[in-house]
């Protein structure tokens, strides 16, 4: 545990988000992080299953360690990428974490139904949201274990 | 009618529904009746084939623009009727007029159609407020926030307070969004009616204003209170919010609020009274429309959606909601509920 304290190697992190005032905040959020991360941005579903596969225009793109998923994306909607991931040989030990407007339990549900790894309302207020950001950053890569590659 | 469609006898009702008399009736082909009125060709195919053939035909809604009577829907029912031996069969047609009937049903079928529209869209309306409303809204606050924390050494009060206004109105935004999410909700999302406890309800209510009720020193008494046909939580949030109500509202008193029950018949008459401000009488339709507030803002913190939540849920009921008040010595808020 103690060596990899010292990696320099950034955690990545796949923001899902078409709002890109959202994308920004989360962006400010992960600005004043204390882990060294590099964020890469998907604008829709479809763009997000391309990175994740490394296709197109991603061929060089590393696997993300986190993704943060909007529900409501244009094209393919993140419902289906979540879907899509968790079925995916490759890709279903990403811990994904659903990062949304929604409230409603019938999102709530149906997400962790695909295996969604979290749910989380994006708060109204800035101090909330940054301080939300850092705790999904912080648990789920510092706190949680995962399985190495 | 014999056996060749003419008329052998029709009931007083007949003549005056129709605008004949029996002279021109009594004999007559039921066809060339008041201007050939019945010549419908309808009625021809019910007498002529399905009648021999079956003796009786039921229930037929025949349609048609009669001469005397302007148009019409008919409800025909006809039977064969056997006679001592030796005399012809006769046939007895029996014609009521459904018209109002057909109408009314027509009309509320259409209403209904119109009702189910206005649901969906109603529904339609809840999501896009929870969700569409709010990104936007979020962004506002959001960025003015973080205007302030970043350039919080560059700014200057008056800057601050701007900014302050600005967070305070998005927050005001969303709450306002929020209950009206939760008024659509009422009927939208409600449960089914069913044996509930209000005893319960209350002992809920309670427990979520338990730290209101303590700061607040409130006692709060209670009858023994019935089992009611209901939804639980909406009842519960009944409660919630006339108890809340009757502590906000208190004055400089420590609130005292009373519930009681009075049965009448297959109904319970539930009242809550308390000793705080009262509501002077000229508001008295003004306290139950959303959003609706009598105080100022600072004094008394709330959107204004409390009371209009409680009149929707106890309707959807199928009860009534109303209030007796003295200015300045307390308010007694009663709703009806059926056991």
């Amino acid at each position: 545990m103690e060596r990899e304290e010292f990696k320099i190697i950034p955690i990545n992190i796949l923001l899902v988000e078409d709002n890109p005032g959202d994308a920004r905040l989360a962006e400010e959020a992960l600005l004043e992080s204390k882990i060294k991360n590099k964020l890469y941005l998907a604008v829709d579903g479809e763009e997000a299953m391309q990175f994740l596969r490394q296709e197109g225009e991603f061929t060089n793109v590393p696997f993300p360690d986190l993704i943060l998923l909007d529900l409501n994306l244009p094209k393919k909607d993140g419902r289906e990428v979540l879907a899509e991931i968790k079925s995916d040989e490759r890709l279903k030990r990403i811990p994904v974490v659903i990062f949304t407007t929604s409230k409603s339990e019938e999102d709530v549900l149906k997400t962790y139904n695909l295996h969604a790894n979290c749910f989380i309302t994006k708060p109204l207020d800035l101090h909330q949201f940054l301080k939300v950001v850092r705790s999904i950053e912080d648990f789920w890569l510092t706190i949680v274990r995962l399985p190495k590659e | 009618m014999d056996q060749d469609l003419r008329v052998v006898k029709a009931s007083r009702s007949f003549y005056d529904f129709f605008k004949v008399n029996s002279d021109e009736t009594i004999g007559t082909l039921i066809y060339d009746l008041g201007n050939k009125q019945w010549d419908i060709p309808k009625l021809r195919e019910l007498l002529e084939t399905i009648l021999p053939e079956k003796t009786t035909f039921d229930n037929y809604v025949v349609e048609h623009d009669f001469s005397t009577i302007g148009k019409r829907i008919m409800l025909l029912n006809a039977r064969q009727i056997e006679r001592a031996f030796g005399k012809e069969k006769i046939i007895l047609l029996a014609i009521e007029d459904i018209t109002a009937s057909k109408n009314a049903e027509e009309k509320l079928k259409k209403t209904f159609i119109e009702l189910k529209r206005s649901n969906e869209e109603l529904e339609q309306f809840a999501y896009i407020a929870s969700h569409d409303l709010q990104e936007p809204l979020r962004m506002v606050a959001s960025y003015t926030q973080l205007l302030e924390r970043r350039y919080k050494d560059k700014l200057d009060k008056d800057a601050i307070d701007f900014i302050g206004f600005a967070v305070d109105g998005a927050n005001r935004m969303q709450r306002l969004i929020n209950d009206l999410l939760d008024f659509s909700r009422i009927t939208l999302r409600g449960k089914e009616l069913e044996s509930v406890s209000l005893t319960e309800a209350l002992g809920a209510a309670i427990f979520s204003l338990q730290n209101t009720i303590h700061e607040s020193n409130a006692i709060i008494l209670n009858d023994e209170l019935p089992m009611v046909k209901g939804d639980l939580s909406q009842l519960m949030r009944v409660f919630q919010n006339l108890i809340d109500n009757a502590i906000k509202f208190k004055g400089d008193k420590t609130p005292i609020i009373n519930i009681r029950v009075k049965e009448e018949g297959e109904k319970v008459v539930i009242s809550v009274e308390d000793n705080g401000i009262g509501i002077e009488s000229k508001y008295k339709e003004r306290v139950f429309v959303i959003f609706q507030r009598l105080n100022n803002r600072t004094e008394y913190k709330g959107t204004g959606i409390g009371l209009a939540i409680c009149k929707r849920t106890i309707e959807r009921h199928g009860g009534k909601i109303w209030f007796e008040s003295e200015f300045g010595k307390g308010t007694t808020f009663y709703f009806t509920l059926n056991k």
